[in-house]
């Protein structure tokens, strides 16, 4: 949007090609390629699978995603069960937007985004702006300093923190900002941000992230309920240890695993988010600590929470983790923690009606 | 080194302050040695350890690097809770990060360990040109709450391990049992203003 002297600043250092991975990232270790090139046939396959699921998709969602409601409303669990195979790469960006309700969002609201972006001030552009450059800063597109990459994470964020000023910009948000951002323009990011937040299909997430983070409370008692139900021996290690999900899981749930994860697992994680909802934020939690559970068992304080944030490689592998977090049900349970939850401590979030409060940003309230 | 276990100290340390001055730099510093122009932001909190010897012990330091953040201060209590030692920073290109670091000191001191050893430091040293809290204003102020105060660079490693090693030296030794119950024995200068203020 703003295109005031970029040039004055110095550009971060591009490298070449060679030295990113499939989604942009600045490459770790060279050992990744190296088995890329033991396995050429079995990569062979998987681009003509992959070909195939394309074109499957393709014909689903139709042109722009003209088909997309009507096959939905007729086959819920064919999409379901495609998604869950993760939403092909090149068809992502426009999926989500199907699938969160952004796309509805934006068509019912234009021109609304430029305003915020362009007229409006918020109190927290100034935490924004230093949290732009550490969001992440080993991704091609944001760590060229007020590149496209970092502007475009800036006006989200901001606009974002003039339409909700109650939530205005937490840290964590930009993580979410970003991984968006990669798969679609602003103002759709825009869009499936509000959606996601405000609860346009799911429950809201803003509680994630109103003051006291309410729903950061509540999320990682209930995840600890769940460890304890499903994983009583861990549950136990975990006390005996004075572990508590607060130290491993929030950032979890504040980022939906797109902080400090691998990126082609949280896009696969972010697939069913956004069509099932935060359930599978605990399923996942839930079945890496089961993956590792008999490690885990083990450790004394220090080198388990080592362990829980830095899980082994093929525990990472989506088509290990995914099918072991689709297996576990949670959904009656997570009901019933959700009510005596609120019973103890009181509803989270007042979640209004969206499209009422939302149309106009000019309804908004400015207090906090 | 005769006395193993004895002069063996693990030691609770948190790192509080505000978003972007400095604290995960600090303690990649001390514990890896690295310095990231652009580290990545702290969500929720992160663990790390380090040991140190100081004269005839050893003191093994569990450092909970916290979200800076004002929002995410509803977690911070669980970290300082039980911590012997915290290290509050400060930006010192920044006055409002200074400001918050005040804010920090007198949480700890109302809700915090009274036996916590707290260090106030002023990271990005190397920013003199854009300097706007002066060292002398923040010795003042330390001198007054009975911190200790240094300034820093993640980025020079200037002072960093100094800020650690001063911190394990002044850790009380000795403690001949986890919780010294009802035996406090610090000198805080500060207490006779705060009980002044508060009492207007």
């Amino acid at each position: 949007m703003e295109k005031k002297r970029i040039d004055d600043h110095e550009p971060g250092p591009v490298p070449s090609p060679r030295a990113l991975d499939r989604f942009g990232f600045v490459k770790q270790d060279v050992s990744a390629s190296d088995s890329l090139v033991k396995n050429r046939s079995a990569f062979e396959n998987e681009r003509i699978r992959e070909e195939r699921r394309v074109r499957k998709w393709r014909k689903m969602i139709g042109v722009g995603g003209s088909d997309w409601k009507h096959y939905l409303r007729r086959k819920p669990h064919v999409v379901e069960r495609r998604i869950r195979k993760g939403i092909p790469d090149c068809l992502r960006g426009l999926v989500w937007q199907l699938i969160s309700g952004s796309r509805d969002l934006l068509l019912m609201n234009p021109g609304v985004y430029e305003q915020l972006v362009i007229y409006e001030t918020s109190s927290s552009e100034l935490d924004i702006i230093r949290d732009i450059s550490r969001t992440f800063p080993s991704h091609v597109f944001f760590r060229q300093r007020h590149g496209p990459g970092q502007r475009s994470l800036y006006n989200v964020l901001k606009a974002y923190s003039v339409f909700d000023r109650n939530v205005g910009y937490v840290q964590g948000m930009g993580f979410l900002a970003g991984l968006l951002l990669l798969y679609m323009s602003e103002e759709d990011a825009f869009w499936l941000l509000v959606a996601l937040l405000k609860g346009a299909v799911h429950a809201p997430m803003e509680g994630l992230y109103l003051a006291g983070l309410p729903l950061v409370q509540q999320y990682l008692s209930q995840f600890e309920q769940l460890v304890r139900e499903h994983l009583p021996k861990l549950g136990e290690h975990f006390s005996q240890e004075m572990i508590n999900p607060t130290m491993y899981a929030s950032q979890w749930f504040i980022t939906v695993f797109s902080y400090s994860f691998p990126f082609h697992l949280a896009l696969r994680i972010w697939d069913v988010f956004l069509y099932e909802g935060v359930k599978i934020v605990f399923k996942v939690g839930l079945s890496l600590l089961k993956y590792c559970h008999d490690d885990l068992i083990k450790l004394p304080f220090e080198k388990l929470l080592h362990a829980l944030k830095n899980f082994p490689e093929d525990a990472m592998d989506p088509d290990t983790i995914l099918p072991l977090a689709y297996s576990i049900k949670i959904s009656k349970r997570l009901e019933e923690l959700t009510q005596e939850y609120e019973k103890k401590n009181g509803k989270v979030v007042q979640s209004e009606e969206l499209s009422e409060k939302h149309k106009f940003h000019e309804s908004k309230g400015t207090e906090t | 080194m005769a006395t193993i276990g004895h002069n063996n100290l693990n030691a609770k340390l948190v790192l509080l302050g505000d978003m972007g001055a400095g604290k995960s730099s600090l303690v990649l510093r001390f514990v890896k040695g690295q310095f990231l122009e652009f580290q990545e932001s702290t969500i929720g909190a992160a663990f790390f350890s380090q040991t140190l010897a100081v004269n005839d012990a050893t003191v093994k330091f569990e450092i909970w690097d916290t979200a800076g953040q004002e929002r995410y201060h509803s977690l911070a209590p669980m970290y300082y809770r039980g911590a012997a030692a915290a290290i509050i920073v400060y930006d010192i290109t920044s006055s409002d990060s200074f400001t918050r670091a005040k804010k920090w000191v007198q949480e700890l001191q109302k809700q915090g360990n009274p036996n916590m050893v707290m260090a106030l430091t002023g990271n990005k040293a190397d920013l003199e040109d854009k300097r706007k809290v002066t060292a002398e204003e923040a010795r003042v102020y330390a001198e007054e709450n009975g911190l200790f105060f240094m300034e820093t660079s993640a980025k020079t490693a200037a002072n960093v391990n100094d800020v650690f090693y001063e911190i394990a030296k002044r850790l009380p030794r000795a403690q001949p049992a986890q919780k010294p119950a009802g035996m406090v024995l610090v000198d805080r200068p500060a207490e006779g203003s705060r009980a002044a203020s508060c009492c207007s």
